[in-house]
């Protein structure tokens, strides 16, 4: 406001009144109230003083139709328009109140959010938020989108936020409520039981809580109409009434009065309900009824109380009631369906009944029909030639028994299609032709009734597919009805195709059926009274068979009669296969006699007609339930030799029975129980085995699970007969694993019928069999089939060839028998026990093994296997496959053990190095305990090598030794196994005979291949020892000649040198040193390092070396010796870049000239401690810059001290600057300089030398001066005073002090006094050696003479005998050795 | 051959007789030495013998001195002195030091 203040209006002020209509424009309530309002008395002050954007805001404010806000000012001053009324409530009016005091209750939400903008300046947008208002004197749930944008000041600073709201209460909550009501609707057809209805209405509620806190659903007691308690929400929610309250939810009179009720004093009723979120209980709810089905009266009520958050209002109420309705509805729903569940339950019940029904009397009736009809059979054989009478009364009690037997046989069939176990078998046929030939059956029967007989079937343009049995029965029944109610006229068969059917019709002339009847004529039982027939005989269930046999063939049968005039059926049969199923099709078994169902119809035809006394068609013999059967079942097709039945039955007669009536088709045998059938049929498998059920020791059940469990009989098939009837039985065999199951009693023709089915099935699957077995044979690998414990119960022949195990032996169980056999070849067993844990655990894999063959042999085979589940019944197998890989395996293993071999012996350094190489090898070959080579040179004991360490000769066994001495009497590589436990061979060693032994260890065996592939590496041995032999000769040739190349055998005194080739077996390399004699006392001193390692670097050496040698003893300077080499170096291959160090030392002095072509300095030892570097005279390596004067250096060796001079393989180290490496051999040289020169030579290598060895050529050349006095002289006292000479002038060398110098003298001079006192007189020619060294602090004396020891003569003495004594004080250590061969004195005296 | 020595027979200023020994004394001419002594010892005085200008002694040589212990006086120079000092001659004969101005080895 202070903003506003300065900048002031400008223009002058209009009237107030004026103003106040241009600030507050329009006529609406807050315009109005607004320019009413006391501003300069609010801390808005007076609204000319207002910015320009409140100003603004202010009109948009007021003139906008939409609910809009100004908040200004540090407290957020509250501006608002009409349209905002009612989201103000009764909160209304608050204009310019502060924000917080309008919106106390949720000021804790949008004051951050308003505060915010006026810090940040930038806008929000909020959407749908969830604010508790209390606006109506209740909290209230309220939804509000709205935004805050900043409202800035004339000077841009954020003074206030406007705000456009609208409230969405009612849109979200609507949207919320419609989506309980789908959830509810959701869960239609859901329910099974009403509990269930009402436990989903409960967990929909229970997931609304904030629209229902609370329901409760009651439902009338199915009998009293009460009302229950069935579900509430949430669940386990109290529901009991406060005691001393107003009372219970008024559920009853909501029942009564099937109208809702709203209740206002729910807390007062039941205290505090669940609140479902809200802060406060519920106070409202409904009881609401749940009506019934249309007409139906109310199912129960249903309580709904309200959400605090909502007032319960009309829409809220129009709300629950839908809720209530859905609730209805699925209760209602689940009352239905339980009605019609239990409909279908008591449907089911009584067809159930009624199939048991049918099943049972039909096997009730064939039992006493099989001890009558069997008995009956027998009597009409045995009384064939007995009396007529009885012969006629026999014949009744037959035909009638056959009656009998056909309508069980109705029922039965009846009761099978019931059950659906009608198992038909549809073949394509001549429908035409079959059904000719039925009705042919007849013809006798329509002559005898004096009718005409029409049969009209042209041939058909293609097959149907029947089941003949079935339309046997079919075409029989029509024509046994059509004669059983025709008298005149005639009866006619016709056949033609119309589209995609073939047509059958049956027509009679007879009486015809009513016009009302005919829609029951198909209906089982159904029997038209009062008819006239030829017979009164009838179940009433011959059509209703045909109509469900022919439904079986997806066909149609039709009747159209006219009463009196007769009656016309009218089949339809489709072409094709489409409509069976297609486990139901067989192929064309081909044209097929008519069966021996035929003869009961005609039979019982025949005996409605008058004068009946013909005999029985010949074949209807074949229909009996006993005796011969004279009808010939038609053999198998193909089959030369019969099947082979096994009968097993504990009743004599039974078997006498079955016998009789298979033994003319069929190669019989007869066991009397279960035990015996299984058995016999493991001794052979048959046919067809044929069993009672009930049997004693094994019942039929346990016969057929023993069978089946045998993969050796698994496959017999079983037909099981049993007195015991219905489907569970007859379920309980198949289950068993019957492949078929006859109910006693049953027709022979029955039986045949079957025993032929499953003896062609069998014979049918054995060709499968046949066939899997002719492939499996054929197969070049070997096949194998394993059950889930890996026991192998199916092989092939190829498996019998690989491992010599035949079928005959089968189930091979583990371990099986070509297991490597544990204890003789452990690694072996241990292998193909892996893969077989494999096979069993996880079913697949393959793998590499050594198997044992039957007859003992190693078999290496690969194998692969796979699980599968047998088709048939389900179980786990194991499907494999070997192959036989011996051959190859012990090709690769041949070749790796050769690889390796030859890889060890040419890597060798030395024959030695070959031979326990190889024999290393070896061993691993065969994992063996150690590899022995005994090689028999011309010593008597053979020199033993071995990869145990060093056994000797004596300490081997006395067996072992026989055996090796064995071997070198045989031939050469030929391998004796003989020993357990090892093998030998012999080959030819360079040095002699090699006797070779692999000692496997304890039992383990040496096969024949084993033997093959000792024989062979033997051989590659023998020849890799030759071969490493003449390396080992070319190696010594070409160390001797590198050694000569290298430099002088004989070094000048004080000199000492060392060379390590980098490349080995070959010592040769680039480096170099070289020691030249030149005139008078100068020695020409040369180390060099050519480019490269190994012989080409070698060769470059050697010329280098020769012309530099040359150069010198031409007396040349070093600089000019190395500016000629630069010009050779020109000529010569690789030897460019050549370093060089080149001196001329005179001996004498200790001066030193020197040059360096880019070589490492030479490192100068001093005597008293310390380190020079000769670094100077320095120029490029050879070659590099031809014709340019190299540089000279000189220096004095001081007496004593040390110099070395060396190549960068001494020094260089990776990694390390050669700086480092310098150093090092500096303090190497410094700390040895007291040790001789040729020990400090030796010292100085093995301490630089890399633990891995030096990875360079090393050349390292070290002098001291002076080179140690070496005197030879005769045992002559005259020779006392040049020597003396000689070692004075050597002493003078080595700069001592003139005491050191007389003492030493003085000494040497006593020794040699001794030597001549020893030597001379006796032996002329004896001499006397003196040599004297120094080092840096050390000086050492030793005289030896080689005279014989005399005791000296007394004479001789005569100014001697202090001598000695003298020595002792003039040096630090006197050692006298007096030996047979001569005396040494060793002196020594320290001199620094 | 033997090594180089002279013998010089002389007096002294003051009449004492004096053998000057030039060169090295050792086993081959040890006796050359003893018969110069022998023959110089002639009067009752101690004979001087001067090894000044004797640049080497061994024993042999120590031998012939300490023969003639009783009747010499020995002038020795720094070389020959831890050798004369080292035989315990000293302690049979007057060993003097060099005469000043006499050559030293």
């Amino acid at each position: 406001m202070n903003g506003a203040r300065l900048s002031g209006p400008v223009d002058p002020p209009p009237s107030r009144n004026g103003r106040a209509e241009l600030m507050f424009p329009g006529t609406s309530e807050m315009a109005r109230r607004m320019r009413g309002h006391p501003w300069p008395r609010t801390p808005m002050g007076d609204p000319s003083t207002w910015p320009t954007s409140l100003r603004t805001a202010c009109r948009i404010c007021l003139t906008s139709r939409f609910p809009m806000i100004v908040w200004w000012g540090p407290e957020l001053r509250f501006l608002y328009n009409d349209a905002y009324l009612p989201l103000l409530g009764s909160k209304h009016p608050a204009l310019a109140k502060r924000g917080d005091e309008v919106w106390t209750e949720i000021w804790h939400t949008i004051g951050p959010m308003l505060e915010s903008v006026m810090a940040s300046g930038e806008a929000t947008w909020s959407e749908d938020l969830l604010l508790a208002t209390n606006r109506h004197g209740y909290w209230e749930e309220t939804y509000w989108t709205y935004s805050y944008s900043p409202l800035h000041d004339d000077d841009g600073a954020v003074r206030g936020v406007f705000t456009a709201v609208s409230e969405t209460t009612e849109r979200v909550i609507g949207e919320r409520r419609l989506a309980v009501l789908q959830d509810l609707g959701a869960q239609a057809g859901r329910a099974r039981t009403v509990t269930e209805a009402c436990e989903l209405v409960a967990d929909v509620l229970e997931r609304s809580g904030q629209d229902v806190p609370f329901a409760a659903i009651y439902l009338r007691h199915p009998e009293n109409g009460e009302p229950v308690l069935a579900a509430t929400s949430p669940r386990g929610a109290t529901v009991a009434p406060r005691p001393g309250g107003p009372g219970d939810w008024p559920v009853r009179q909501v029942l009564l009065a099937e109208e809702p009720v709203t209740m206002t004093d729910v807390a007062e009723r039941f205290g505090e309900l669940p609140s479902g979120g809200w802060r406060t209980p519920p106070t409202q709810a409904m009881v609401l009824p749940l009506a019934g089905e249309t007409g139906g009266r109310t199912v129960g009520a249903i309580v709904l109380a309200a959400g605090a958050g909502r007032v319960l209002d009309e829409a809220y109420e129009s709300f629950l009631s839908l809720v209530a309705r859905q609730t209805a509805a699925l209760v209602n729903a689940a009352v239905a369906y339980q009605l019609q569940q239990r409909r279908a339950e008591e449907l089911t019940e009584l067809d159930r009944a009624k199939t048991a029904f049918f099943s049972n009397i039909s096997h009730e009736f064939r039992t006493p029909l099989t001890l009558i009809m069997g008995p009956v059979q027998e009597l009409r054989g045995a009384l064939a030639g007995a009396d007529e009478r009885v012969r006629e009364d026999l014949e009744v009690v037959h035909r009638n028994g056959l009656r009998l037997g056909k309508l069980v046989n109705t029922l039965l069939d009846f009761s099978r299609i019931e059950a659906g176990r009608m198992q038909a078998r549809y073949e394509p046929v001549d429908l035409s032709a079959a059904t000719t030939e039925l009705a042919s059956v007849f013809r006798s029967a329509v002559d005898k009734a004096g009718l005409a007989f029409e049969v009209d079937c042209p041939p058909l343009p293609e097959p149907v597919h029947l089941d003949r049995g079935m339309w046997e029965k079919v075409v029989l029944n029509l024509l046994s009805n059509a004669l059983k109610f025709t008298f005149d006229g005639s009866i006619r068969v016709a056949a033609h195709a119309e589209e995609s059917h073939a047509v059958v019709t049956v027509a009679d002339t007879g009486i015809g059926v009513a016009k009302d009847e005919l829609p029951r004529l198909f209906e089982r039982f159904h029997r038209i009274e009062s008819a006239r027939s030829r017979s009164n005989e009838g179940s009433g269930i011959g059509l209703a068979l045909v109509r469900e046999l022919i439904g079986l063939h997806g066909g149609t049968i039709t009747a159209d009669s006219v009463e009196g005039e007769g009656t016309t059926f009218t089949i339809r049969l489709p072409f094709g296969r489409e409509h069976l199923p297609d486990d139901a099709l067989v192929p064309a078994v081909g044209t097929e006699a008519v069966s021996a169902t035929a003869a009961p119809f005609v039979e019982e035809a025949l005996r409605w007609l008058p004068g009946d006394d013909t005999e029985a068609p010949r074949w209807a013999a074949a229909e009996t339930f006993g005796g011969d059967v004279t009808g010939s079942p038609r053999p198998a097709a193909g089959e030369a030799a019969p099947a082979r039945v096994l009968i097993a039955d504990d009743n004599a007669d039974m078997r006498d029975y079955l016998t009789r009536l298979l033994g003319p088709h069929y190669e019989i045998t007869v066991v009397t129980d279960g035990q015996a059938a299984l058995e016999a049929v493991r001794a052979g498998a048959p046919d067809l085995l044929v069993s009672d059920v009930m049997m004693p020791r094994l019942d039929g059940l346990q016969l057929v699970a023993a069978l089946r469990a045998d993969p050796r009989t698994a496959g017999v098939p079983v037909l099981l007969l049993s007195a015991r009837a219905g489907q569970e039985a007859s379920i309980e065999g198949l289950d068993a694993g019957a492949d078929d199951y006859l109910v006693k009693p049953f027709s022979a023709a029955e039986l045949l019928a079957r025993v032929r089915a499953n003896v062609e099935l069998a014979r049918m699957r054995s060709r499968h069999a046949r066939w899997r077995t002719a492939i499996m044979e054929s197969l070049q690998e070997a096949f194998f089939v394993t059950d889930e414990t890996g026991a192998v119960i199916e092989i092939n022949a190829a498996f019998t060839d690989i491992l010599g195990y035949g079928p005959e032996g089968l189930p091979y169980t583990p371990l099986h028998p070509w297991w490597p056999h544990e204890a003789e070849d452990p690694q072996a067993h241990r292998m193909v026990a892996a893969l077989f844990a494999q096979l069993v655990t996880e079913g697949r894999g393959s793998g590499m093994l050594p198997l044992t063959h039957r007859d003992g042999h190693r078999v290496w085979v690969a194998v692969t296997f796979n699980d599968v589940a047998d088709p048939e019944t389900g179980l786990r197998r194991m499907v494999g496959t070997l192959r036989d890989v011996t051959a190859e395996h012990y090709r690769v293993q041949r070749e790796t053990a050769l690889a390796a071999l030859s890889m060890r012996v040419s890597q060798a350094d030395s024959l030695r190095d070959a031979l326990s190489g190889a024999l290393e090898e070896l061993r691993g070959v065969w994992h063996a305990r150690r590899v022995l080579a005994a090689v028999w040179s011309d010593r008597d004991e053979p020199a033993l090598t071995s990869t145990t360490s060093g056994p000797r000769w004596h300490d081997l066994p006395e067996r072992l030794r026989r055996a090796l001495t064995g071997l070198r009497e045989r031939p050469p590589l030929s391998p004796v196994a003989d020993e357990p436990g090892g093998a030998g061979v012999a080959l030819e060693h360079p040095d002699g005979m090699l006797a070779l032994w692999v000692d496997l260890g304890r039992n383990r065996p040496f096969t024949a291949e084993d033997q093959t592939l000792l024989a062979l590496l033997a051989g590659h041995l023998g020849q890799g020892l030759h071969r490493a032999h003449q390396l080992d000769q070319q190696r010594e040739t070409a160390v001797a000649l590198q050694r000569a190349i290298l430099g002088p055998s004989h070094l000048p005194g004080g000199f000492a040198v060392r060379y390590e080739p980098a490349t080995r077996p070959l010592e040769v390399g680039g480096d170099w040193y070289d020691i030249v004699p030149l005139a008078g006392d100068h020695v020409g001193l040369v180390v060099g390092d050519c480019v490269g390692h190994g012989v080409q670097a070698a060769a470059v050496m050697g010329q280098l070396r020769s012309a530099c040698r040359a150069l010198l003893l031409q007396e040349a300077g070093p600089a000019h010796v190395l500016t000629a080499l630069d010009r050779f170096a020109a000529f010569v291959p690789g030897a460019l870049c050549t370093t060089v160090f080149c001196g001329r030392l005179d001996t004498v002095t200790g001066r030193l000239v020197y040059s360096s072509a880019g070589h490492l300095p030479g490192i100068l030892a001093l005597p008293g401690g310390g380190v020079e570097l000769l670094s100077e005279g320095r120029s490029t390596p050879l070659g590099v810059r031809l014709g340019r004067p190299r540089p000279e250096a000189e220096c004095v060796l001081p007496a004593r001290s040390t110099l070395m001079l060396y190549t960068d393989g001494l020094v260089e180290r990776r990694r390390r600057p050669i700086s480092e490496g310098i150093d090092r051999a500096g303090s190497a040289i410094q700390d040895g300089r007291g040790t001789a020169i040729e020990d400090l030579a030796s010292h100085v290598m093995s301490l630089l030398e890399p633990a891995a060895g030096f990875n360079d050529d090393v050349a390292v050349l070290l002098y001291r001066r002076p080179a140690p006095l070496e005197v030879t002289f005769p045992a002559e006292s005259a020779q006392l005073a040049p020597v003396r000479t000689a070692l004075r002038d050597w002493l003078g060398r080595c700069e001592l002090s003139a005491l050191v110098t007389q003492n030493v003298l003085v000494s040497a001079g006593e020794a040699c006094a001794n030597a001549i006192e020893h030597g001379s007189g006796y032996d002329a020619g004896q001499s006397i050696r003196l040599r004297a060294v120094v080092t840096a602090d050390d000086l050492r004396v030793t005289v030896t003479d080689t005279g014989r020891w005399k005791p000296p003569r007394p004479e001789a003495g005569r100014h001697r005998g202090r001598g000695i004594a003298l020595m002792r004080a003039l040096m630090d250590e006197v050692v006298i050795d007096r030996g047979t061969a001569g005396t040494t004195v060793d002196m020594q005296t320290r001199i620094s | 051959m033997t090594s180089p020595l002279s013998l010089a027979a002389s007096r002294r200023i003051d009449g004492r007789p004096v053998l000057v020994v030039t060169g090295e004394i050792d086993m081959s001419n040890a006796d050359a030495f003893d018969a110069a002594l022998t023959r110089s010892a002639a009067d009752g005085d101690r004979l001087v013998v001067d090894l000044g200008a004797v640049g080497y002694l061994d024993s042999a040589g120590l031998a012939v001195l300490f023969a003639h212990g009783a009747r010499i006086e020995l002038i020795v120079n720094p070389v020959l002195a831890p050798v004369v000092t080292f035989s315990g001659l000293p302690e049979v004969v007057p060993v003097h030091g060099p005469a000043p101005g006499a050559d030293s080895v």
